[in-house]
């Protein structure tokens, strides 16, 4: 891989790297290894879920019952298409291809926003079932069932979590966009896209597991 | 034959000798001296020296109030101090001391430091990401710290739900928010390290030519990465339970206060290890300089690193045997901790036969390295009798715990911390400390600490409860003289802050290696230049490669 080019792809070597290659390896170990520890702090709350639903099945069915299939079927929908836009942008800053990459990043900015959209809905519609049980005015739909009142409980603080990982995403990728939109980007940090795709991968594959768990399991 | 002669010294190869000491220009804490060269550097040792700095504060701050809860209890009925303050007391003392000197305490400053200079690299691989970590760490420090100013926690550093969720009516929200920035500040640290030590070796340094001291710090980064996340989840759950009422440890959202400690301790007792690890990392490097003789048994060393971080994810039951889990998970969970012991007995065997027949020098890092090993040894055997189902039913929460825990963990990771910094003193600094009064302070500390510590061990199996403002008055005399070693402890730490601190201005200049030690670290001068190295430097044939070579050649030649 070249080192720099004027309007080509590449990638400026830091000072303390010895070559090119050496900063690409890490910084491809480096979001994964970051990957792994935000799959961990997902993972305690779905363990939870799960073990959740096994101890208590008709409790957390009949909550699970509540939310919005649809409206989480759609968003996950949504989510598999923003990552295939991801892809593309990646796929056109390997080619240099730089304005049909910024128009990809806007796309999945865009697809992210929309899974926001849906998601508030959700929560929207959830208020006005008495789902929300930690608001003492509006009377826990499910009272009688503390597993219920659990698990639904772990569902706000995983989705609220998830949201918050996507907002911070999104706003992450609007910045990148801005500055990838100015000329020399890729000859410099084409490296950057590539290291940003995990990440907004990753936010699609939580997701992707948090939809059965909670949704989906036993319905 | 060629063993032989390496002892008489003939063979003894000859240090990379560098320049003693470089233009003050070119060394990196001269290079520049403005205010904004030092907060928003990316330099890994400035960056070290900052937590340096910062963690030595927390210290203080901690040990303040080791030093109230001591006063207290320097009589029976409580008459010093109302119980709400004891409470407080010794919450600031366990939060501070914990997560913020005891966990980022060697691999923030010795691994931020050494462990590019020790694999031959200019800088850790995210040197932006290196200074972002401590700017996580302060500010999470100071949020926490908010809470103590307001007035303060009584929930103890483990923040047990429900008490910590409902019933405690301090300041546990600020402290949890701060306790949870804190957190992503070992991710990112550990995260560089696993990355620098993949990526960024100089050539011809492979894996079994690493130091110790970087395969401890590989193996805590592991642990920092894989067990830190959990910790934030439960301290995620525990500020939403507490601040929005979205619960899921206390009974009235529906929860189980169980789960908590559940998940808790998954993140905490691999965290004794992500403070002993470093410890052992730095004693694996003095003890060998000390005696002038090759670490015995080094693959071992290295392994038992590896097996205690992964072995260390197993046990976290063992904090929970008399709460109502299983007796089943209990056996398993027992069964487990020994298995701790193995990995920790290796490596201590090899200081020990490392240490046998070396040509041995007492100096200060010496003295603490040997303090060390004796602690460790302590702490480790009395955690088989907490490991112990039966035994523990008889000691569980008493003050054979807190004495447990404080001789592996400042036997193991304060003695190791004040060890290496008297070690690397003169490379972070390039100027030497006041021998004399460095073997003093060891002692003193050593000393200072058992008399402290050992007298616990009795109060808690004759049954006194930890966390207890109050004792029965036949406990008085074991009270009063343990807060007598704090005493002399006290004096123990405040030695090394005042002739370390005197040594940067009059200390005699340090040579690149005073110590006549190996590995890279050595090889530049002291301090040594922004990147590191003025020409690349040359790795080792061997690791270790200390005139005294292994056993079995000394027997069969001499």
């Amino acid at each position: 891989m070249s080192e720099r080019l004027a309007d080509g792809v590449g990638v400026a070597r830091a000072e303390h790297f010895e070559t090119v290659a050496q900063q690409r390896e890490a910084a491809t170990l480096g979001i994964w290894a970051w990957l792994i520890t935000e799959l961990l702090l997902f993972s305690a709350l779905f363990l939870v879920a799960l073990i959740t639903r096994i101890q208590h099945p008709e409790a957390t069915v009949a909550a699970a019952k509540h939310l919005k299939f649809w409206i989480g079927a759609t968003n996950t929908v949504v989510l598999i298409c923003s990552s295939l836009t991801m892809s593309m942008a990646i796929e056109f800053s390997r080619m240099g291809w730089q304005r049909a990459m910024v128009r990809a990043m806007l796309a999945t900015a865009a697809l992210g926003g929309l899974f926001l959209v849906l998601k508030g809905y959700e929560y929207y519609a959830d208020w006005d079932e008495h789902m929300m049980p930690f608001l003492s005015n509006r009377p826990f739909a499910l009272a009688e069932t503390p597993a219920a009142r659990l698990f639904v409980n772990l569902y706000y603080v995983a989705t609220l979590l998830h949201a918050l990982h996507l907002f911070t995403g999104i706003a992450l990728l609007l910045g990148m966009t801005w500055m990838a939109a100015k000329a020399g980007f890729l000859s410099r940090h084409q490296n950057w896209i590539e290291v940003y795709g995990l990440y907004w991968h990753f936010i699609d594959l939580v997701w992707i597991l948090a939809f059965p768990i909670l949704y989906v399991v036993n319905r | 034959m060629s063993a032989s002669g390496s002892i008489g010294g003939t063979a003894r190869r000859e240090p990379h000798a560098p320049e003693a000491t470089i233009g003050r220009k070119a060394d990196y804490l001269h290079a520049e001296s403005t205010l904004r060269s030092w907060f928003l550097t990316t330099d890994h040792k400035r960056i070290a020296l900052l937590y340096l700095a910062s963690i030595t504060g927390f210290f203080v701050i901690g040990a303040l109030a080791a030093g109230v809860v001591r006063l207290a209890l320097i009589v029976p009925n409580g008459a010093i101090m109302a119980n709400d303050t004891y409470n407080k007391a010794f919450t600031i003392h366990g939060v501070v001391m914990v997560w913020f000197f005891l966990i980022p305490s060697i691999p923030a400053t010795f691994g931020n430091f050494l462990i590019p200079l020790m694999i031959g690299a200019k800088d850790l691989a995210f040197p932006k990401l290196n200074l972002t970590s401590w700017y996580v760490f302060m500010a999470g420090a100071l949020f926490t710290l908010v809470s103590v100013v307001l007035g303060g926690v009584d929930t103890g550093w483990t923040f047990y739900a429900p008490l910590s969720t409902a019933f405690s009516n301090t300041w546990v929200l600020p402290a949890l928010i701060g306790v949870t920035i804190v957190g992503f500040s070992p991710i990112l640290t550990g995260l560089n390290f696993v990355v620098t030590i993949h990526t960024m070796r100089a050539p011809g340094m492979t894996w079994f030519k690493l130091p110790i001291f970087v395969w401890a710090h590989y193996a805590t980064s592991l642990i920092f990465l894989l067990a830190t996340p959990v910790i934030t989840t439960a301290l995620i759950l525990l500020i939403m339970e507490r601040a929005f009422h979205i619960g899921v440890f206390d009974p009235a959202y529906g929860g189980d206060p169980v789960l908590f400690q559940h998940l808790f301790w998954f993140y905490s007792h691999p965290a004794v290890y992500i403070m002993v690890l470093p410890g052992m990392g730095v004693i694996s490097e003095i003890v060998p300089a000390f005696a002038q003789k090759k670490l015995f048994g080094y693959r071992f060393v290295a392994y038992a690193s590896i097996g205690l971080a992964s072995v260390t994810f197993f046990v976290w039951g063992h904090h929970m045997f008399v709460n109502g889990q299983s007796d089943l998970a209990s056996l398993v969970f027992s069964a487990l901790s020994f298995a701790v012991a193995v990995p920790s007995a290796v490596k201590v065997y090899n200081w020990t036969a490392t240490i046998h027949k070396g040509a041995l020098r007492l100096d200060t890092p010496m003295l603490y390295a040997m303090g060390y090993i004796g602690l460790f040894v302590l702490g480790g055997l009395t955690g088989l009798y907490l490991a112990t189902l039966a035994i523990n039913q008889h000691i569980h929460a008493t003050y054979f715990v807190v004495a447990h825990f404080h001789y592996i963990m400042v036997g193991g990771t304060v003695l190791a911390f004040l060890g290496g910094l008297h070690f690397w003193w003169p490379k972070f600094t390039g100027r030497m400390y006041s021998e004399p009064w460095g073997r003093v302070s060891a002692l003193l500390i050593f000393l200072g600490f058992n008399v402290t510590f050992f007298p616990q061990f009795i109060l808690g199996y004759l049954g006194m409860p930890r966390r207890y403002a109050t004792y029965p008055a036949e406990f008085q005399l074991l009270n009063v003289l343990s807060s007598a070693g704090a005493t002399i402890l006290a004096a123990g730490y405040l030695f090394p802050m005042l002739y370390l601190v005197y040594s940067l201005w009059f200390g005699r200049k340090a040579p690149a290696n005073p110590w006549n030690a190996k590995g890279l670290e050595w090889e530049t001068s002291s301090p040594p230049p922004t990147h590191n190295f003025l020409s690349p430097p040359e790795v080792p044939r061997i690791p270790y490669d200390y005139p005294i070579q292994a056993q079995e050649s000394r027997d069969q030649h001499g």
